[in-house]
């Protein structure tokens, strides 16, 4: 690429920017079910600020450079300024700290107001040293000292900043602040270094440690530059002789290796347009990368095979749960058999008709004397099917309270030691509780006693209907019983009368007893109580008998119904987490894209030494 | 009190304080704690330690203290008076004290134990960037005429502004507790700068008499400097009174030449006698700057105990969180044992002794005959009754076991602690901890105590059952005239029962045939429920009792176990809460005792 096609490719940047940054702003606006850190959210947004920023200065015929310096109170920024610009602009002084207010030093040419929003409000000093066109100067308030307000002065200027110079001097080339400072920012921005004051770093050339220079060549190297762009400078001697390097005459006193007019030089004529236009580009191409790095960090994680997991385990321990439950619940009936007998005979019985009916019903009416059912139908057979209702509401009633005492008293303890334990299996199996735990909580509180009294009755009628309607074999077994029940004992009666009336008639027998007379009636009995005992072998209403069916039942029921409400949780949350990591996911591909494209037009200017690895 | 009680009450003090300041290094955010906390502990076993164990106050410490590149070597020098210390470019360079100690031999090092606590003392000279907790001693050569500090130890001292002192501020801090004064450097670059100045707010809290030095300004400058310093540094130390500036002496040194730097006794003496004299006036005798240093050390350890604690005050409270948790999670196990097992055993055992001391009271030997006829009467009445029970009586409702009742309730209980850990587990770093160790031991330990508690438990139960079970049978068997009356009475009951029908009847018909059985029957009936009220007491004892067995036995040796199980990081809260007892006692009974030792001190005096 050559510099004369380049203002196009950094205004194309510009709109490629402003759409990144749009996207940042949308996805931060959305709600989220994954907390994103407050720490990641602030980093987010300072970089949608920092996007939004790149592309208005990118958006420009010319862009210019901003070099600024950075350093403790004291160090000699200002005097450094004021040596390279000729003239005393910047303030600088005894008393610390003392530059308050920042200066920024521009070119003529560049409108004040084509200048970055954090550099607009500072002391604006113009100058015609076309050598600098491009270049803007801003001396910045100090890192380290008791005002505080100059450190975030100082910090929202930086973001402003194409290359720091960071300015150091014997005393705080190595301070904790300053060096924290670079280490934040040496992967956003280029780094050139200044070593001032440099004739106390020279005075002691006998001393046991190192020299700073080379220290701080040391530690530069250990932060991977390894060829780093360092000056060693006396500003305050330029200064103070009236010189500001641009002719070849220099102060009288310097110490060796004093080079401030290389510095100036490297300002003027090292930083070519080629050079401003590559640290332009590799400061997108940073701040890109570093929008890919934050967006990955804050990128969900993938929990759908964790959420299949969950689910497997989650249905072991809800069938568990669905036993233990079933066997309590079914516990507290148990003291009510005579009662689920009584009402299940009487069920039962409904399909017999005549004399086998009347028998039926006195017969239970003497065997569950004890029953508190209460028994509306009368002693007299009524012909008539209405009772039905009325004692099903009245077991449903009694259900009810039997399943709610059983409830209140163990059950509801039992369910929140349900939750934990299902928590406690999701974090086992890799996924965040935190995205369960609400739902869970929930889930656990809701109305149970009554989703519980209703699968208790459920299951009850449903075993009632299973062994009043049989089916299969049963059911034939059944049909044939009924019908010998409603016809049989008749058709004795009848018979014997028949007989009995026959011989009386036609064979003149006159019957000689009232044994003999009342022989029809035996018969029946006797026909009646086989049928009985028959109906009592093949139609069992025993309880013992029911209570394996109405359990197995019961299971199901609440097995089904915990799995309704647990189950479907960690697969829901994980789909909705993936939509969140889709929508992350979108975001760092843009942002690739961009790195890429970027990457491709990258051109090999000389600044190399301005970064780090 | 002995010399050696004072002994071990300084060094228990530092050592707590010492553990503190590791609790606080292993949690990021309480770093600032840990520096004030080291501070503490130095003043503990480096300033009262020895003044209980009545040291002498020779040697006086000044410790050289200040920003790196300041020109704290070249003030050592100037104190000196000759050039001992080296002054070196690389910022950063000192990582270790040393002391120079004054000429005169005589003059003692002090020999407590625990003195400077975990720096070790180099025996050989070694050069200063050594990064290591240790100290070194050198001699300084004796002068003509003798130092004005002749009794005097001058002690070196790493800087705490480069990026690499973070770790060897300790050792600052440690020099620092011990100083009697000190020389605080801040040169004109330095001055104002955030880090040494809130090191120096923390010299003058400390109660440390400072001197300032002023250094590289040029001449000139200096007074503008000094003035500057007290407005800006010295006028914003928070004090009571706000207005007034803290009466901290300020002395300059300003950019020297290599040879004046070189001869601070000679051509150096203008800039060197006035720091001399500030250094003087503050320790107009050994004796007094001693008792002004033990005094203010403890006004310093009184006024801050109290945030000294602070940090393992938050702790603590987040174990306080976990005990609440695990009692919870106690009654919870309570309400189910009880609910599920307690409210539907029956405890049949005592069934049997129903029966036993009925038979016990039958008549023996020639009786046997009538209690015969008398079984035979009732007969009827048996069979009459046994119909009754079938048909009203419920069957028992079939439970849990309780072994069964106990297992689930213990993995409820862990599980609610397991979750709820997981839940806090981003509030505090305890809670990340419980998490990490809980599958791994807590579980398997608790789950092993709980089987061990459990059986002993039952053992337990089974023993205290067959005893309430056996005790009337058993009372009965010990005391015979006790059953002889008994049965006597049942007989007598028995008699009274018949001759009442008899007489009802007179003269007998054959309607005595039904009422002579009614008559016994109803005689036995109220025998055998006495016997059930008697032995339904002891039943309904058991049950009572069975709940404490479990508190006692199981829950609350489980509960007390899980209570001490979570650390954070190696601080337990047994030893938390110990801390937090043992520091505030210790801080005052070293004031009573240094109170006692030093009765003619003038409470009035200045602090400073």
């Amino acid at each position: 690429m050559t510099p004369t096609e380049s203002p196009s490719f950094l205004r194309t940047l510009a709109p490629l920017l402003r759409g990144l940054d749009r996207q940042l702003r949308d996805w931060l606006d959305r709600p989220k079910r994954f907390a994103v850190s407050s720490i990641a959210r602030a980093e987010i947004e300072g970089l949608a600020d920092d996007l939004k920023r790149k592309s208005e200065a990118l958006d420009v015929e010319r862009p210019h450079l901003v070099i600024m310096l950075m350093g403790g109170t004291g160090v000699g920024k200002s005097t450094l300024l004021n040596a390279l610009a000729g003239a005393p602009i910047a303030q600088s002084g005894l008393t610390r700290p003392t530059t308050r207010d920042p200066v920024v030093y521009f070119h003529h040419s560049l409108r004040a107001d084509a200048l970055d929003p954090a550099l607009r409000f500072c002391r604006l000093v113009q100058h015609e040293r076309d050598a600098l066109a491009q270049k803007v100067l801003v001396d910045t308030p100090d890192l380290d000292s008791n005002d505080l307000s100059n450190r975030e002065k100082l910090l929202s200027l930086l973001v402003a900043a194409d290359v720091v110079l960071y300015v150091g001097s014997q005393e705080k080339y190595h301070d904790e602040l300053g060096w924290k400072l670079f280490k934040e920012h040496r992967n956003r921005r280029a780094f050139a270094f200044v070593l001032n004051k440099w004739d106390r770093c020279a005075d002691n050339p006998d001393a046991a440690g190192l020299r700073p220079d080379e220290d701080l060549l040391r530690d530069l190297t250990a932060e991977g530059f390894t060829a780093p762009r360092l000056f060693r400078t006396n500003a305050r001697t330029w200064v103070e002789a009236g010189l500001d390097g641009t002719t070849d005459e220099r102060p009288e006193n310097l110490p060796p290796g004093e080079q401030f007019p290389e510095l100036r030089h490297w300002l003027e004529l090292g930083l070519t347009r080629l050079e401003i236009e590559a640290v332009k580009a590799r400061g997108v191409g940073q701040l890109v990368e570093h929008v890919e790095r934050a967006t990955q960090a804050v990128m969900p994680p993938e929990l759908e095979t964790a959420a299949h997991k969950v689910r497997a385990a989650w249905t072991d321990t809800l069938n568990a749960e669905a036993d233990s439950q079933t066997e309590i619940l079914s516990g507290t009936l148990e003291p009510y058999r005579n009662e689920l007998e009584h009402h299940f005979s009487l069920q039962g019985q409904q399909q017999f008709r005549g004399l086998m009916a009347i028998y039926l019903r006195l017969t239970t009416k003497i065997l569950y004397a004890s029953s508190n059912l209460r028994d509306r139908l009368p002693l007299l057979p009524k012909f008539k099917l209405s009772s039905n209702n009325d004692t099903r509401v009245d077991l449903v009633a009694f259900i009810h309270n039997c399943a709610r005492s059983a409830c209140e008293r163990v059950l509801a303890q039992r369910l929140t030691a349900l939750a934990n334990r299902l928590l406690v299996e999701a974090d086992h199996r890799g996924f965040p509780i935190t995205l369960l735990n609400e739902r869970t909580h929930e889930s656990s509180c809701s109305d149970w006693e009554d989703r519980l009294t209703q699968c208790v009755v459920e299951s009850l009628i449903e075993t009632e209907t299973e062994a009043t309607q049989p089916t299969g074999w049963r059911k034939y077994v059944r049909g044939g019983v009924t019908g010998l029940g409603n016809t049989l004992p008749e058709f004795v009666l009848l018979g014997s009368l028949v007989i009995i009336l026959w011989l009386f008639i036609v064979e003149q027998q006159v019957p000689n007893s009232l044994l003999y007379l009342l022989s029809p009636l035996y018969a029946t009995l006797a026909v009646m109580i086989v049928l009985h005992v028959l109906i009592l072998l093949l139609l069992p209403v025993r309880w013992s008998a029911i209570r394996g069916e109405f359990q197995s039942r019961l299971q199901t029921q609440l097995a089904e119904e915990f799995h309704r409400v647990f189950v479907p949780i960690p697969t829901e949350v994980a789909a909705q987490i993936r939509d969140e990591k889709r929508q992350v996911e979108y975001l760092v591909t843009e942002t690739r894209q961009v790195a890429d494209w970027l990457r491709d037009r990258e051109q090999k200017a000389q600044i190399s030494d301005l970064y780090g690895r | 009190m002995e010399p050696l009680d004072h002994r071990t009450k300084t060094q228990q003090l530092a050592d707590d304080l010492s553990w503190l300041e590791d609790h606080c290094r292993r949690q990021p955010e309480l770093a600032e704690q840990a520096v004030h906390l080291r501070l503490a502990a130095g003043l503990a076993r480096n300033v009262l330690g020895p003044a209980l164990e009545d040291q002498p106050p020779q040697p006086l410490h000044v410790a050289v203290v200040g920003g790196a590149g300041t020109g704290k070597s070249t003030v050592v020098n100037f104190l000196a008076g000759a050039v001992v210390a080296e002054a070196n470019p690389q910022a950063g360079y000192t990582r270790h004290p040393t002391a120079y100690l004054p000429a005169d031999t005589a003059i003692p090092w002090p020999s407590t134990l625990g003195f400077l606590g975990p720096l070790r003392r180099l025996t050989q000279e070694q050069p200063g960037n050594l990064d290591e907790d240790v100290y070194q001693t050198r001699r300084l050569a004796p002068t003509t005429p003798p130092s004005p500090l002749a009794d005097f130890v001058i002690w070196d001292c790493p800087d705490m502004t480069t990026w690499a002192a973070e770790h060897y501020v300790s050792r600052l801090l440690e020099v620092v507790s011990l100083a009697d004064m000190i020389v605080y450097v801040a040169s004109d670059e330095r001055y104002n700068d955030a880090v040494p100045t809130e090191f120096f707010r923390l010299l003058i809290r400390a109660g440390k008499a400072v001197v300032v030095c002023l250094t590289k300004a040029r001449e000139s400058d200096a007074g503008t400097l000094v003035e500057h310093f007290r407005q800006e540094v010295l006028g914003r130390i928070p004090t009571t009174d706000a207005t007034t500036i803290p009466p901290i002496p300020v002395v300059t040194l300003p950019h020297l030449s290599m040879s004046v730097r070189n001869d601070p006794a000679g051509e150096g003496a203008k800039y060197r006698v006035p720091l001399l004299n500030q250094l003087l006036v503050l320790s107009p005798s050994a004796a007094v700057a001693r008792a002004r240093t033990v005094r203010n050390a403890l006004h310093y350890l009184e006024a801050a105990g109290d945030s000294l604690l602070h940090v393992a005050r938050r702790d603590l409270a987040e174990l306080e969180t976990w005990r609440e948790l695990v009692a919870r999670g106690r009654t919870q196990f309570e309400e189910r044992y009880q609910n599920t097992f307690l409210a539907v055993e029956t405890f049949q055992r005592f069934d049997r002794t129903r029966e036993q001391v009925l038979a016990m009271l039958e008549l023996p030997g020639p009786g046997k005959a009538v209690s015969n006829a008398l079984h035979l009467a009732r007969t009827p009445w048996r069979f009459a009754r046994e119909f009754v029970v079938k048909t009203l009586i419920r069957p028992e409702l079939p439970h849990q076991s309780e072994t069964q009742v106990c297992a689930e309730s213990l993995q409820g209980w862990l599980d609610s602690l397991q979750a709820e850990a997981l839940r806090r587990s981003g509030n505090h770093p305890i809670w990340m901890t419980i998490i990490r160790n809980f599958d791994a031991t807590l579980k398997p330990q608790a789950r092993a105590r709980f089987e061990e508690a459990f059986r002993r438990l039952q053992m337990k139960e089974t023993d205290e059952l067959d005893q309430a079970a056996r005790a009337v049978p058993e009372y009965l068997t010990q005391n015979p005239s006790v059953l002889n009356a008994l049965r006597g009475v049942v007989l007598a009951a028995d008699l009274v029962a018949v001759v009442l029908m008899i007489g009802l009847n007179w003269p007998p018909g054959w309607e005595l045939l039904l009422l002579l059985p009614l008559g016994v029957s109803i005689s036995h009936q109220i025998v055998e429920s006495v016997v059930n009220r008697i032995v339904g007491v002891s039943r309904t004892r058991v049950k009572d009792h069975r709940l404490d067995l479990l508190q006692e036995n199981l829950t609350a040796p489980l509960a007390d176990w899980l209570t001490t199980q979570p650390t954070t990081e190696g601080s337990s809260m047994e030893k938390l809460k110990r801390v937090l007892t043992r520091v505030p006692l210790a801080i005052r009974s070293l004031q009573e005792s240094v109170a006692a030792k030093a009765p003619h001190t003038p409470a009035s005096e200045n602090p400073v």
